[in-house]
């Protein structure tokens, strides 16, 4: 009986994977659908290009690689966009940790109030404080260096503040309390207890992080002058010219610049491990 | 009484301490980052910094220029920087006070915006004392370029509009380029031809741009001599009319549907390329398209916008980037230097002539080189014509764009009375005006 | 007996103290940041929506004028308006439970599924400037992608981007296939479900469903909470397709609120109504943010408690 009942369970286990991996497969081609899209664009002939319908590129132009790679300073602006991005996810992710736990972990006066306040900083469309924050940054003088993209990170944004708030608050208070009873301070608990159990969201937060820096446009645009410092994103706009643009290029440089990104994705990845196991619960 | 333990201070004072080293070394690390600041000039030089809106190809060919130019003035230190034609770029910069010397990133729309308020220089002294007068330029850039009697900047480059055609396709059915819009009418309906499923087998094209066709109708939309907005000149709803009776007589939104292959993008010209659209309204820089991406065996001509009985021949709009001193400039006399030398017709004809744009310069416009092209020459003779209007001298004139370009999208979509529609534009913008002259300087 | 009791509020109170001067610890850099960079452009914008100014000279003081003029005079301030609202109303609860379904999909325990999820993150990883070039193309009436299909079935499909009645679909349609970034978040906040409880519940017999809803949804609330507060703001402020593609048309079916502001800013130089558009968008989104934080207590379930 039980044998039988067990191997009815593995046969619908089995049923549920394959209609998973189904459906799976076939979404997969329509979020892929773009991303191949641009690779396929990347590697045409300019004729070619406004073919919109052509799927496959015949003949496969790896040379546009090769000029794209060569008609900007890609590898300096590599490196400057990597400065800035790994800088901001050092900052975000220790000072957005910070806060939150400061709102998820610790029951002071006023914190709700507060955090209402950090919420309403979201609220406020950017557009009409472009000028003002320019005018901290130039009193400060700090136009044309990376220090308006990177300094601000350091002090906590209000988005990753939100989201590391609602996980920290999800960690159950006998596993804080019963550090706290073994005589840990706040520190040790945010180092020893939150942040460990707290992985995947840190590692979402970094990566996120990552992205923003990577894609960023407007920001090194309003901040940096000079033509050494510029990041990939400004790197792409000088393939595009008054009347069109080297779209071929464009597209090989922006698979390119992609390519870093899925490899932190992978490594994000690999700190989200199905239920976590909460060791120490007291029964 | 239970005090705080040394425990507990030295939790608290741990914990700040930690966090002053972690902000103390970002901010050091910063700090190092960014400490590669550019080379300065060597002593003595004045450095001049260049903003334009160009990047790509036209920016190299820029880019050539100025180091020649720095490399035959010695004192002078010219640095280039593509705002890649953000102009939030731009007018952020001047309201935080960080406004380069030297800015070609002002598009003659903005330039009364600018100018009335103040952030440029006028440049009438300097034109005369470097010899140079407003005469050198096609007439329609003088008007472009002045509010209120002062001359606030210059053209380098500037095109005349106009229509190309697919030569085979007029050859095949017998048709000559039309004179007029009568003629214009007839050679589109006989090229637009569509199979039983409405799809198009053949196009021609859909007239559209009202500030344009108000033109070519007659009519005007200010009058700078009275300051009074014209958006209700009968010409103007003669035009309007005029578009949405096309957009009745044939199926707007399939049109429309038909030339949005690649949106807002400047490469709609694929069907033309294939051979599908058969006229393109266009400027002299397909001339580089055609060469790029067109079938070697397309051959191309071109004629000017078809006018009606009475309206302007050869006309079309006019506008570029405005190259401009700002108000803060602390270099003005090096950075006139600068400017002035782009200016010449020797420099001049360089940069256009390589970027495939016309000259705003009679002398440069009338060069061999430049009108070797037939599509070039035909370019300069309109945009040097008495018909090639630039944006007016108002200060709201992108925003009169927008109002016109609403109506116009309204009329063509809907069944609006055009000149209900333009009243309402009118009203509009005279209070726009009259909101801004507050802000006036000049 | 008062001895005791006294004691006690004491050591309430010092426990009370000590957790606010560790509570604004904590959240020094925050509150060091606001002092620095964000309290002066809030003011700043707060005194530009009260006075006349161009983004260029200095602004002049001229009251609510701006805002007398938003309510009374600006007929796009509420066409406007009601397009952001469909965002809100529309695309976000379609986002919200699109990128959940999608979640739990990618949160199967099956081979390669790390692969899966790298490929539903990859539309993120194009830059705007060429999806919009795709989208175009696949909304395109006559041969995009879209009305190719549907032509196929014998459905003549709309003029998508073209029409008034379809811009605003369209771009719902265009917004969910970009969901990877919520998809991300929900994932990492089903991996804090501990398999315990499934398989505790699944001894008791229970359906997936009764799972689903039991313990899934209840674990995962503070970060249905989290992209349904975040979504709320978002939405109000979507901007940057219709900027790039749509600009706002057909016959202003696409000028989102955010797009109308940005124009009176940079096109009519007229920042300082921009900014009272901005701050009576702040405090819109503010009442609505309030008002789904007031009901969260009902469905969100903290661990932590509290």
């Amino acid at each position: 009986m039980a044998t039988a009942e067990r191997s009815r369970r593995a046969g619908y286990a089995r049923s549920r994977t394959i209609w998973a991996y189904v459906v799976l497969t076939l979404l997969s081609v329509v979020f892929v659908a773009p991303f191949y899209w641009m690779v396929v664009t990347s590697l045409k002939t300019d004729r070619q290009i406004f073919e919109v319908t052509t799927w496959y590129p015949d003949p496969v132009m790896w040379s546009n690689y090769a000029r794209a790679l060569k008609f900007i300073p890609f590898a300096r602006y590599t490196w400057n966009t990597l400065v800035i991005c790994v800088m901001t996810m050092i900052g975000t992710v220790w000072s957005c940790s910070m806060v939150a736990y400061s709102f998820a972990r610790i029951p002071w006066k006023g914190r709700d109030a507060l955090f209402l306040v950090v919420l309403a900083t979201l609220m406020l469309p950017g557009q009409v404080t472009m000028i003002p924050v320019f005018m901290i940054f130039k009193w400060l003088g700090w136009i044309g260096s990376y220090k308006p993209l990177i300094v601000p990170s350091f002090f906590g944004g209000a988005f990753f503040i939100f989201l590391l708030r609602q996980f920290f608050r999800s960690v159950p208070n006998e596993l804080s309390e019963s550090a706290r009873i073994d005589g840990a301070t706040e520190l040790g608990i945010y180092a020893r207890v939150i942040l460990p159990l707290s992985k995947p969201a840190l590692a979402t937060v970094a990566l996120f992080t990552f992205i923003g820096g990577w894609t960023d446009f407007m920001g090194p645009l309003l901040y940096l002058n000079d033509p050494n410092k510029y990041t990939l994103s400004l790197g792409l706009q000088q393939f595009v010219s008054q009347h069109g643009a080297e779209w071929s290029m464009l597209m090989a440089a922006s698979t390119v610049m992609a390519l870093p990104i899925v490899i932190l994705y992978f490594a994000a990845q690999r700190t989200f491990v199905e239920g976590i196991t909460l060791t120490g619960i007291k029964g | 009484m239970p005090t705080y333990t040394s425990e507990h201070l030295g939790v608290r004072l741990r914990v700040f301490f930690e966090l002053s080293v972690v902000v103390i070394s970002a901010c050091a690390a910063c700090i190092l980052l960014s400490g590669c600041r550019t080379v300065l000039p060597a002593s003595g030089k004045t450095e001049i910094v260049y903003w334009t809106g160009w990047s790509g190809h036209e920016f190299d060919v820029l880019q050539k220029l100025v180091d020649e130019y720095n490399n035959t003035h010695p004192d002078v230190h010219v640095r280039m920087l593509s705002v890649f034609g953000s102009y939030q770029k731009v007018r952020i910069a001047f309201a935080g006070g960080d406004t380069p010397d030297v800015c070609s990133a002002v598009w003659a729309e903005e330039l009364a915006g600018y100018a009335m308020r103040g952030a440029l220089t006028p440049l009438d002294g300097y034109l005369a004392k470097s010899g140079r007068s407003l005469d050198e330029w096609e007439p329609g850039i003088r008007d472009m370029v002045r509010y209120h009697d002062r001359t606030f900047g210059l053209l380098a480059t500037v095109s005349g509009d106009f229509i190309v055609y697919n030569k085979k396709a007029f050859k095949e059915r017998n048709l000559q380029p039309p004179t007029n819009l009568e003629e214009w009418a007839r050679v589109n309906d006989t090229l637009t031809v569509r199979a039983k499923d409405g799809s198009y087998k053949t196009y021609g094209m859909r007239p559209n741009g009202l500030v344009l066709w108000a033109y070519i109708f007659g009519g005007h939309w200010f009058e700078p001599e009275t300051g009074k907005i014209t958006a209700t000149h009968p010409k103007n709803v003669e035009a309007l009319r005029f578009l949405q009776d096309f957009a009745k007589k044939n199926d707007i939104r399939r049109m429309e549907a038909f030339e949005s292959t690649f949106g807002s993008m400047e490469t709609t010209n694929g069907p033309f390329f294939v051979g599908k659209q058969l006229l393109l309204p266009t400027g002299p820089w397909i001339r580089q398209f055609l060469n790029r991406y067109a079938p070697k065996d397309l051959e191309v001509g071109a004629f000017p916008y078809p006018a009606p009985e009475g309206g302007r021949k050869m006309c079309s709009n006019i506008s570029g980037s405005t190259w401009v001193i700002p108000a803060a400039c602390k270099n003005k006399d090096e950075a006139w230097e600068f400017l002035e030398w782009m200016m010449r017709p020797e420099q001049n004809v360089r940069f256009c002539s390589q970027i495939g744009n016309g000259s705003g310069l009679t002398e440069v416009a009338n060069m061999p080189v430049m009108t070797a092209d037939p599509l070039m020459k035909l370019s300069a003779e309109i945009s040097g014509g008495p018909n090639a209007f630039g944006p007016p001298q108002m200060p709201v004139w992108p925003a009169y764009q927008a109002a016109i370009a609403r109506a116009e999208d309204q009329a063509v979509h809907g069944n609006h009375d055009p000149e209900v529609l333009l009243k309402q534009v009118e009203v509009k913008m005279e209070r726009e005006l009259k909101r801004v002259q507050r802000e006036a300087v000049y | 007996m008062v001895n005791t009791r006294v004691s006690a509020e004491k050591r309430h109170s010092r426990i009370a103290r000590r957790n606010l001067i560790n509570g604004l610890l904590f959240a020094s850099p925050w509150i060091f940041g606001f002092i620095v960079f964000t309290a002066y452009p809030l003011i700043a914008s707060m005194y530009y929506s009260c006075s006349a100014y161009s983004g260029l000279a200095a602004p002049k003081f001229i009251g609510l004028e701006n805002y007398v003029q938003i309510f009374t005079q600006d007929d796009m301030f509420f066409k406007s308006l009601k397009n952001t609202m469909y965002m809100v109303v529309v695309a976000l609860p379609l986002g919200l439970i699109a990128s959940l379904a999608l979640a739990m999909l990618l949160n199967q325990r099956v081979k390669g599924i790390t692969v899966y999820r790298t490929i539903y993150y990859l539309p993120s990883l194009v830059p705007a400037v060429a999806s919009a070039i795709l989208w175009m193309w696949l909304f395109n009436p006559e041969i995009g992608l879209f009305n190719v299909i549907l032509k196929s079935v014998g459905v003549t499909g709309p003029a998508w981007l073209g029409d008034p009645a379809w811009a605003k679909p369209a771009l719902v349609l265009m917004g969910l296939w970009g969901t990877g970034g919520g998809v991300i978040i929900y994932l990492a906040g089903l991996q804090d479900v501990p398999q315990s409880f499934y398989e505790a519940a699944e001894l008791d017999g229970a359906s997936a469903v009764s799972k689903f809803f039991n313990i899934t949804l209840p674990m995962i609330s503070p970060i249905i909470f989290f992209n349904l507060v975040m979504g709320i703001i978002g939405s109000f402020q979507y901007f940057t397709q219709a900027y790039i593609m749509t600009h706002g048309g057909p016959q202003d079916s696409t000028n989102f609120y955010a797009l109308h502001l940005f124009n009176s800013a940079f096109v009519d130089w007229n920042m300082g109504y921009a900014s009272a558009m901005a701050w009576i968008l702040f405090v819109i989104t503010l009442v609505c943010t309030l008002v789904v934080m007031k009901t969260s207590a009902k469905w969100v379930y903290y661990g932590g408690g509290d």
